[in-house]
């Protein structure tokens, strides 16, 4: 359960003060798979880094299962991230030099119980992104669209509450971006709160619901009563190999 | 435990950066290498001044004719010590068990039957045995009555018995020294070592000092005086006062230097201890330089390592790793560069020191002790710099480290 209640957020740069975010109120219940959509500018990064409690709101309280994120220290901050949060980027981040199986089990290491079975679950985690038979490749061996199912299965290794993609086809071809979409409704339909945020209006119809923020306002938040189907939309595209392998 | 697992990220990434780990290495391995050799110097060179002070004596002094050098063979051109400053110093200066005089001549020529050598040719009186300690393992010594006698005998070491002698039974022997004929009455014990200057202490022949100093050498003066103290702890004192009495006797005043010198155990220590000390602080050097250089070149890397890998950072930061991790990591990887520079620097320092030891005479002792030394600059060094690069990786703040 993710309750924002009056998020403000300001920056100051000498004698200018920049509202970013203004009075940003909403919830998100479990099980839920919301786009926060916006042009560059409008403050959805910020909203991003204050869900994925990176960055904390100048004002206001951000509950995600009860704990007020905004009481917390950057520590348990750090904690509060390793356990309920699982991040998928535009530039998937994974580790150069580290193959899909450590990349997948990276937050383990900053558990603070390091589960016996760690490679097990990362091996899980893989499967479920469609990567079983890629666990030892590098992400150099691995095209975009895997690598970013790579990112996908170490976002969800700790069974996050809330997993958080910020525009995660941005750097992918059509192809490779329905593919992900295809993942991502496939983990809602299995009960996972999911969250994207982007720019992209046809991406954000893939969600149940649509928050457009304008200006650092909430605009518009509501249902889509007929979600994009990503399954639908691969099986348009024309068939085409894996590319990498 | 975790700091282990946010260790062990910190030794992934210099696996996976070997040439760049190599650099940070370097200066560590130079510097520790340095270090161990001086250990080794050092070590050689103490080992070497016990043995040179046991073999002299701790107890013993020599006041030796001719001043500058302190140490080496005596000048025998300097003809101003006579046996009365010898007795003069027994006479007037309190606590010396035995003041023995002694005159000598290196490289005399000795001839038996028709084998010849040279050895040096010591006149002393009977003390000089307690003096040095050192006795006849076949036969007898010289005796008072032998220096009141100017008799015509002598007390030969090991080498001259073996060069000249074979397996002939030296004693009632007459050898030829300087064409003087003197009787062995007998063999001195082998000593086996080598003296201050390197020769050999066995190729020696000892006579009263009355028969070498008129028979033999024809000469009024002493080349020194063996004198041991009662007490150690007066010697330097005791040294003072034979100076005195030695510028009195020989009326040497401001600014002439003395004639004389006086060695003791201290002067023999100084002097082996300098013979090393041009290497030692050389390599100081080198070791300081090379440790600072190093550490400031790892921190360099390190930084340069943090800036290179801000997003991975960020990234580790959004996953649930804190500051804390963040920090152990790169002191981890701080620590292992400096820990295998320590000891591939000490493998080194261990070969160069074996090195030394095989094809040069400097003393040198291949020990353990360099090793705890090494370990201890590296923990310094690894988190004395890598503290910063540490620090500084800890503190990005994780939104503006993923933009």
């Amino acid at each position: 359960m993710i309750e924002l209640e009056g998020i403000e957020k300001t920056y100051t740069r000498g004698d200018v003060v920049t509202r970013v975010l203004k009075d940003i109120s909403f919830e998100i219940h479990p099980g839920q798979y919301v786009a926060i959509m916006g042009a560059s500018g409008t403050g959805k990064s910020t909203l991003m880094n204050i869900l994925g409690c990176l960055d904390k709101p100048t004002d206001g309280h951000y509950r995600l299962d009860g704990t007020d994120m905004v009481e917390l220290d950057d520590e348990d901050l750090s904690h509060l991230r390793n356990h309920k949060i699982g991040f998928v980027f535009q530039q998937f981040h994974l580790l150069q030099r580290t193959t899909a199986l450590k990349n997948t089990l990276l937050p383990l290491i900053y558990a603070d119980r390091y589960p016996e079975e760690a490679e097990e679950l990362a091996e899980e985690a893989l499967a479920m992104v469609g990567l079983s038979d890629r666990i030892d490749y590098r992400p150099s061996q691995l095209s975009g669209g895997q690598q970013q199912r790579v990112a996908i299965a170490r976002a969800l290794i700790n069974n996050p509450a809330i997993l958080l993609a910020d525009e995660p086809t941005g750097n992918l071809d059509s192809r490779s971006g329905a593919e992900v979409m295809s993942i991502f409704q496939r983990l809602h339909r299995q009960g996972r709160t999911i969250v994207i945020v982007t720019h992209d209006r046809e991406l954000a119809e893939h969600a149940q619901r649509v928050i457009v923020l304008e200006d650092g306002q909430i605009a518009e938040d509501h249902r889509i009563s007929q979600p994009r189907d990503a399954e639908a939309e691969l099986a348009a595209l024309a068939p085409a190999e894996e590319n990498v392998g | 435990m975790k700091i282990l697992r946010t260790a062990s990220e910190g030794l992934e990434s210099l696996a996976a950066n070997k040439l760049r780990t190599c650099f940070m290495m370097a200066g560590t391995v130079v510097g520790i290498a340095a270090l161990t050799v001086i250990m080794a110097i050092g070590k050689g060179t103490e080992a070497q001044v016990m043995r040179r002070v046991e073999n002299f004596g701790p107890r013993a002094m020599m006041l030796v004719a001719g001043g500058g050098r302190t140490i080496g063979p005596p000048d025998a051109s300097v003809a101003t010590l006579t046996l009365a400053d010898a007795r003069a110093v027994r006479d007037e200066v309190p606590g010396l068990e035995i003041v023995t005089p002694q005159a000598w001549q290196m490289g005399a020529g000795l001839r038996f039957g028709g084998n010849q050598s040279k050895a040096t040719m010591w006149g002393i009186e009977p003390e000089w045995h307690d003096a040095w300690n050192w006795y006849t393992v076949e036969g007898d010594g010289i005796t008072d009555e032998d220096v009141a006698t100017m008799a015509r005998v002598c007390v030969i070491g090991s080498s001259v018995k073996r060069d000249l002698f074979g397996d002939v039974d030296p004693i009632g022997e007459s050898l030829y020294i300087n064409k003087v004929a003197v009787e062995v009455k007998g063999v001195l014990e082998r000593r086996g070592v080598a003296g201050a200057s390197g020769g050999d202490f066995d190729n020696r022949i000892l006579l009263p000092i009355t028969t070498a100093m008129r028979r033999v050498m024809n000469v009024d003066h002493i080349g020194g005086v063996r004198i041991i103290t009662s007490d150690a702890n007066r010697m330097a004192d005791q040294a003072e006062q034979i100076t005195r009495l030695m510028r009195v006797r020989h009326r040497i005043t401001p600014p002439a230097e003395d004639d004389f010198r006086i060695n003791s155990p201290l002067a023999i220590a100084e002097v082996v201890r300098g013979t090393s000390g041009t290497l030692t602080m050389l390599l100081t050097g080198l070791a300081g330089l090379s440790l600072l250089v190093g550490g400031v070149v790892l921190m360099n890397i390190l930084l340069i390592s943090v800036a290179e890998r801000t997003a991975e950072i960020g990234l580790r930061r959004a996953v649930g790793a804190t500051r804390r991790d963040i920090f152990h990591q790169f002191l981890t990887e701080s620590l292992s560069v400096t820990f295998l520079g320590m000891i591939l620097g000490s493998a080194l320092g261990w070969g160069v020191s074996l090195a030394i030891q095989r094809w040069t005479t400097m003393p040198v002792v291949v020990s353990w002790e360099p090793l705890a030394v090494a370990i201890g600059f590296a923990l310094l060094i690894g988190t004395f710099f890598g503290v910063q690069p540490a620090r500084r990786a800890a503190r990005l703040n994780p939104v503006e480290a993923l933009r």
